[in-house]
């Protein structure tokens, strides 16, 4: 009741809000043209008017002044209602011919309006660089390829699943202010640590030495010490004389058969990076099974490790915790296997094997708390054996002065500093002209565009300032240097027009295939204006896409408009779904296969429709297990056929996909629905209205989702827009809450008792009830009986798929979302593609060399 | 730094009223001449300043007697909170609220004002904290944009401040050093050092700016629209800027006190807060900050003093660990309302203390809370939660859902809204608190 009127009074008070808007515009507004408003009449102000606002639109105050650009929106709004045939509703009296001509006299002078705006303004304004791509950008200019300041600025603002849209992109005194010191941070870290490079440390640590301490949470049968593959029982003050005495036996081993979930410090005894840096690690390890008795056997299949960096802090964690050196597969062979990690000063690093155990903390009344590691598996608990252990570094280059601190003073000899803020100062008998030359040519190196004389004298004026003040030379250079990258000329990226198109189209391209500014070779080819020529920008585009760098493209796409970034974002809740408590290993499968799918997508150049299904999917030992497909053995994510009965194939059906549209909990017809809806067919729900709860799943079995929904959406004005998109969920409903198929729905009360002990030692009990429906019709009308045939469906419409993906490329590659007056490009974009079944890696060439992207035709 | 260890008994004489003696008389002066200083210095600033004090002990306190059986206005006070009693209206308690995802026992105590998801799992990186971010939105309006405290902390591991970027700011945990940042003026030569390189950051904003301008010549009508918000941020950071040199050359305040006698003893957990509980409230009342963060390090505490002549049996740690053995659980209480105790003590002291138009506690949102909602299990959840003051319609207990806990940032929204920062989310955030309201 007291929802109702508020909700009542906002409607009031909005109406209230447009009617005079548009009262003060309507003044000056132009006249609409006679056949638009003969058929609105005709057709739509029935219910759309000054008294009946249906759906808050009244058409008779709408200016139609279409310069302006939120009218124009409106307009173009009201246009597509109506050409997707959504308005006016069945009854109302509007003939084919009638609907089209209408739609003519609408399209004509929106694109006309909107084809001129372009012209005299452009497409859409300049993109400040994401704090992603600049941090990028300095990580090549400054040679630092792990240089890691992109967390010292704000978050980028998202918007339309996006986070490179031009008007979303703020600048604030808080940006500024971290992009200064983000700068300083960056080239402090490009200057030499000293006149030599780092003494590099060596250690050789043997068994008994490996682990923090002679056990960890969990028992025995978490870690023990083990000679001849038998358990051997030390104490903590049995390791404390083994260390004091340094009598340590080669014939030990250190054996690991839990995952590094908290608590845990499973680091080596005392080894601390006193300097941040690289690390190489070589190690002696075999794959083993713990059978009872705490006995040794060799494994069946290679067990998957890698590195955490973190502080030595016990059990509990301060500060980050990194996953480093790549996940090695630990084979039951004894082998030596080596790495590089990244420490951070005073970091250490644990033994992450993945996809073990967790053990469980128990807390019982009158009783010390203790952990319970979950019962062996009849083949015996698998875990990781290890014989030795050895860390050199840091690692530092043997180039000295390393590349970094070259690209900032080129080749002027350095010697410790004796004061100021760097541990080195450069040796100069002319400081004010090398300052000089070496601005210049820092100059030359980052920009991107050339930089006025005016702007340059600004920079030399700064420095020699500081050289004035006392700086020392380094420290003034960096000021310069700071305020070049910290410019308005390097921080935003301009609107291909006018003469310098060349250049402004490699920056375009750069950014959206490689997050990253124009490397060497794309740049010349700018510079020498043969970049513009179609084939030359293919070969470019092709170059781009094969190239390592790609990768980040993938990521950043697809973390947004595939939101992968929210694969954490929910817990799988233990109680149904026991099976995947603390199970980050599935998590980071799920997130791989997704990233490599798409990538070979684009690569190979398939149709739109592998977004849907293919014949084959990515996976993993643990993904084989996940889908119920042929077991693959190791952790790198390989090419597998997908037998035809199968769910499986196809972006649709990954678990990474499900499980961003599930809340941890329970599936959601409704999410999955608008994910389909939105993100594959680029048919977007409205917002729900405000005052409406989301469903909350029934747990205690009651209902199903299906009953639930209906009473949902019983609703007359409800039900009709959900009949728009929840349909495409329901055939998802046979994917769990991480993608695994089930028949029939977890519960907590009704239904078969399911009960036993989970991977991370907790009891469970759960119940499987009702069978699972996942049937429907589509607003079309079409229907079908499962995934499969819904799938069909969805291939049988592969313009609508490819159109949907080819104006998020527009929208992520220029910053500005697809606009009236590049409807008709977009179209000839997908007409060229069609023949060929509208593949993927076509649609970006297409795109690329329009003049969406290139800016050609305007002045 | 004094070796002496005062006895348990002793405890008492080295406290509050030894050292704050005289402190209205002499401190009155500085807090005035700030005022009105300010006053002319920033017309852009015409509302009331805003202050908050942020406490955190990371074992927290037994739920049981600290959360009120009954809700809304009418509550009834909890054991605990009938300590406070003669505060009833300045302050709300609210349950039900934890930060989502933020798991892993102790790990979550750096996480207690920033809300980050996941504290032990690869890949986490530690967020901006509520004392940080308030800090950066106000710009340095005071001699210190914030202060960040710890008792008994294990500085190289835990705070409550972390910058954007997921680097601990350690905790200050020496209230004598503490005193001399505030009261005594640093050397003239690293005045002149901070001076410099403010002149520096000044003289590469000319340059961007005069760059930029260059850049800007050759834009459309669109763009400079865009790159109007980037000459926007250089004007307001040269105003910050100017007003942080104003301050490096500015004089301390003078004070008749004496500088504080650091407790050295660890065992003395209870002393030592209150000596920096002091130490937060004269830098509020002398305007030296606004933003206040203090960490009890309880983790890290051995056995310690509880009350007359009884110690804890057992390191705090363990302690809390009390599997309902009723001697732990005892001692536990103990400690637990001796906390309540120095809270009250604080809260008598804000609101008998002049702030600029009302008494200080009314510009000053004191909350008290601890990552754990339950440290005997572990319990990350059901935090318990205490605000106080800052000019909130106080006097209820607000209870979510015990269940389905409202995400802790959401009391931070309200926080930072009140404190003048239009935020309309902070970490977890879902919103701003629903049910706290302000004061009319």
């Amino acid at each position: 009741m007291n929802s109702g009127l508020k909700h009542f009074r906002l409607v009031l008070a909005s109406i209230t809000v447009v009617v005079h808007l548009t009262s003060a515009l309507h003044a000056d507004a132009p006249a609409q043209p006679e056949p638009i408003r003969q058929l609105l009449t005709q057709a739509c102000t029935d219910c759309h008017n000054n008294d009946t606002a249906e759906g808050g639109l009244n058409l008779t105050a709408i200016p139609w002044d279409l310069a302006q650009p939120e009218n124009r929106q409106r307009w173009i709004k009201i246009h597509d209602r109506i050409a997707k045939g959504e308005m006016p509703p069945e009854g109302v009296d509007l003939s084919p011919n009638d609907r089209v001509a209408l739609l003519t006299a609408l399209a004509t002078p929106i694109r006309n309006v909107d084809a001129a705006e372009v012209r005299d303004y452009g497409r859409g304004p300049l993109r400040r660089l994401t704090r992603d791509e600049f941090e990028q950008d300095l990580r090549v200019l400054l040679q630092l390829p792990h240089l890691d300041i992109r967390d010292m600025l704000p978050h980028d603002r998202e918007r339309n699943h996006c986070n490179k849209v031009a008007t979303a992109l703020d600048f604030s005194r808080v940006q500024l202010e971290a992009c200064l010191q983000a700068t300083e941070a960056a080239l402090i870290q490009a200057v030499a640590t000293g006149t030599t490079p780092r003494p590099a440390e060596h250690h050789r640590l043997l068994a008994t030495r490996m682990f923090s301490a002679s056990g960890t949470f969990g028992n025995r049968e978490a870690m023990f010490y083990a000679k001849d593959s038998k358990m051997v029982p030390l104490s903590g003050a049995d390791l404390a004389t083994l260390r004091k005495e340094n009598s340590h036996d080669p014939e030990m081993e250190l054996a690991i058969f839990r995952s590094a979930s908290w608590p845990y410090f499973g680091y080596p005894d005392t080894f601390v990076a006193r300097e941040p840096g690289a690390y190489k690690i070589r190690f002696s390890a075999r794959a083993v099974l713990q059978q009872t008795g705490f006995e040794l056997t060799p494994a069946k299949a290679p067990i998957p490790m890698t590195f955490r960096a973190r502080k030595r802090s016990d059990a509990d964690v301060s500060g980050d915790v990194r996953a480093t050196g790549g996940v090695m597969d630990v084979q039951p062979e004894q082998a030596v296997y080596e790495t590089t990690i990244r420490l951070m000063k005073n970091e250490t690093f644990e033994y992450s094997l993945l996809g073990l155990p967790v053990p469980r903390a128990i807390n019982e009344a009158n009783r010390e708390l203790y952990y319970r590691f979950p019962p062996r598996p009849p083949e015996g608990h698998p875990g990781i054996a290890y014989q030795w252990l050895e860390i050199t570094g840091p690692i530092d280059p043997e180039e000295w002065p390393p590349a970094s601190h070259r690209v900032l003073f080129g080749e002027l000899p350095i010697r410790a500093a004796k004061g100021g803020n760097l541990a080195i100062e450069l040796v100069s008998t002319a400081p004010e002209q090398d300052a000089v030359r070496l601005l210049d040519r820092f100059i030359a190196h980052v920009q991107r565009s050339p930089t006025s004389a005016v702007a340059r004298e600004l920079y030399h004026q700064l420095v020699q300032d500081q050289l004035k003040a006392g700086a020392p030379l380094a420290e003034a250079l960096i000021s310069g240097y700071t305020a070049v990258l910290c410019s308005g000329e390097f921080l935003y990226v301009r609107e291909p027009r006018g003469s310098d198109r060349a250049g402004a189209v490699a920056d375009r391209l750069a950014y959206f295939l490689s997050e990253c500014r124009p490397d060497g070779q794309l740049a010349q080819l700018a510079n020498e204006g043969m970049l513009l020529q179609p084939d030359v920008l293919r070969s470019e585009t092709d170059r781009l896409i094969d190239a390592e760098t790609f990768s980040r493209f993938i990521n950043n796409f697809s973390n947004y408009w595939f939101s992968l970034k929210d694969i954490r974002r929910d817990e799988p809740d233990p109680r149904l779904y026991p099976e995947y408590r603390f199970d980050d290993y599935l998590i980071e499968s799920l997130e791989a296969e997704s990233k490599t799918f798409l990538t070979s997508m684009i690569r190979e150049n398939l149709p739109i429709t592998a977004l849907v299904d293919t014949d084959f999917a990515y996976v993993n030992d643990r993904l084989s297990r996940h889908y119920g497909l042929e077991p693959v053995s190791g952790s790198t994510i390989r090419r597998v056929n997908v037998p035809e009965e199968s769910p499986y194939g196809g972006l649709l059906t990954q678990g990474a996909i499900l499980k961003v549209t599930a809340n941890g909990t329970a599936t959601s017809p409704v999410i999955r629905g608008a994910w389909i809806a939105e993100r594959l067919l680029g048919d977007p729900p409205p917002p729900p209205p405000p005052a409406v709860p989301a469903v909350e799943p029934d747990l205690r079995g009651a209902m199903t989702i299906r009953e639930q929904l209906a009473q949902h959406t019983s609703d007359f004005s409800c039900a009709a827009c959900h009949a728009r998109f929840d349909p495409y969920g329901v055939a998802l409903e046979n994917f769990d809450i991480m993608g695994a198929w089930q028949d029939r729905y977890r519960n907590l009360a009704v239904g078969d008792k399911v009960t036993g002990i989970d991977r991370a030692g907790h009891d469970f009990v759960y119940h499987i009830s009702e069978g699972i429906d996942a049937s429907g019709t589509l607003m079309s009308g079409e229907t079908f009986h499962d995934v499969t045939e819904l799938k069909q469906l969805l291939q049988s419409k592969p313009r609508q798929l490819a159109r949907s993906l080819l104006e998020q490329f527009v929208l992520y590659s220029t910053g500005t979302p697809a606009r009236f007056s590049d409807r008709s490009e977009i179209e000839a974009i997908l007409d060229d593609c069609e023949a060929a079944g509208f593949r993927t890696r076509d649609l970006i060439h297409g795109l690329v060399q329009s003049r969406i992207f290139t800016g050609a035709e305007l002045p | 730094m004094t070796n002496r260890q005062p006895l348990p008994g002793r405890a008492k004489t080295l406290s509050r009223r030894r050292f704050l003696r005289g402190a209205g008389v002499s401190l009155a002066l500085p807090l005035l001449e700030c005022w009105q200083r300010r006053r002319v210095h920033a017309a852009q600033e015409a509302s009331q300043p805003r202050r908050m004090l942020l406490i955190s002990n990371n074992l927290g306190v037994l739920p049981e007697p600290f959360f009120p059986t009954t809700n809304g206005v009418n509550y009834e006070l909890s054991p605990y909170l009938r300590e406070l009693s003669d505060f009833r209206d300045r302050f709300t308690v609210i349950s039900g609220l934890s930060h989502p995802a933020c798991e892993g026992g102790h790990s979550t105590e750096n996480c207690f004002l920033t809300g980050a998801k996941h504290p032990t799992s690869s890949g986490f990186r530690n967020t901006i904290s509520l004392d940080q971010y308030a800090a950066e939105q106000l710009g340095r309006q005071t001699r210190f944009t914030n202060l960040n405290l710890g008792v008994n902390i294990d500085k190289a591991n835990r705070s409550l401040s972390w910058t954007r970027d997921g680097v601990l700011l350690p905790a200050e945990d020496s209230p004598s050093r503490m005193f001399r940042k505030l009261f005594v003026q640093g050397s003239p030569a690293e005045v002149q050092q901070r001076l410099q390189q403010l002149k520096r950051r000044g003289s590469i904003l000319d340059a961007v700016s005069e760059s930029t301008r260059q850049f800007q010549s050759q834009l459309g009508r669109q763009d400079q629209a865009r790159l109007d918000q980037y000459f926007t941020s250089i004007r307001e950071l040269e105003e910050r800027m100017h007003v942080a040199g104003e301050w490096e050359q500015r004089p301390r305040p003078e004070t008749s006190l004496e500088e504080p006698q650091d407790v050295v003893d660890r065992a003395l957990l209870f002393d030592k807060f209150e000596q920096m509980l002091m130490i937060s409230t004269l830098a509020l009342r002398t305007d030296s900050t606004r933003i206040v963060s203090l960490m009890v390090d309880a983790f890290a505490t051995p056995v310690f003093h509880l009350e007359g002549e009884e110690s804890s049996t057992t390191a705090y740690h363990p302690l809390s660990h009390h599997g309902m053995r009723p001697d732990h659980l005892a001692q536990l209480e103990k400690a637990d309302r001796r906390q309540m105790a120095l809270l009250k003590n604080l809260l008598t002291e804000l609101s008998t203390t002049s702030g600029e138009t009302e008494p200080l506690l009314d510009s000053t949102m004191v909350l008290y809370g601890s990552n754990m909602g339950d440290a005997n299990t572990h319990d990350n959840t059901n935090l318990p939660i205490l605000l106080a003051g800052g000019g909130f319609r106080h006097g209820q207990h607000l209870a979510f859902n015990s269940e389905q806990n409202a995400p802790l940032c959401n009391l931070y929204v309200s926080m930072l809204q009140r404190f003048g920062i239009e935020s309309e989310s902070f970490g977890s955030s879902a919103g701003a608190l629903t049910g706290l309201e302000l004061r009319v």
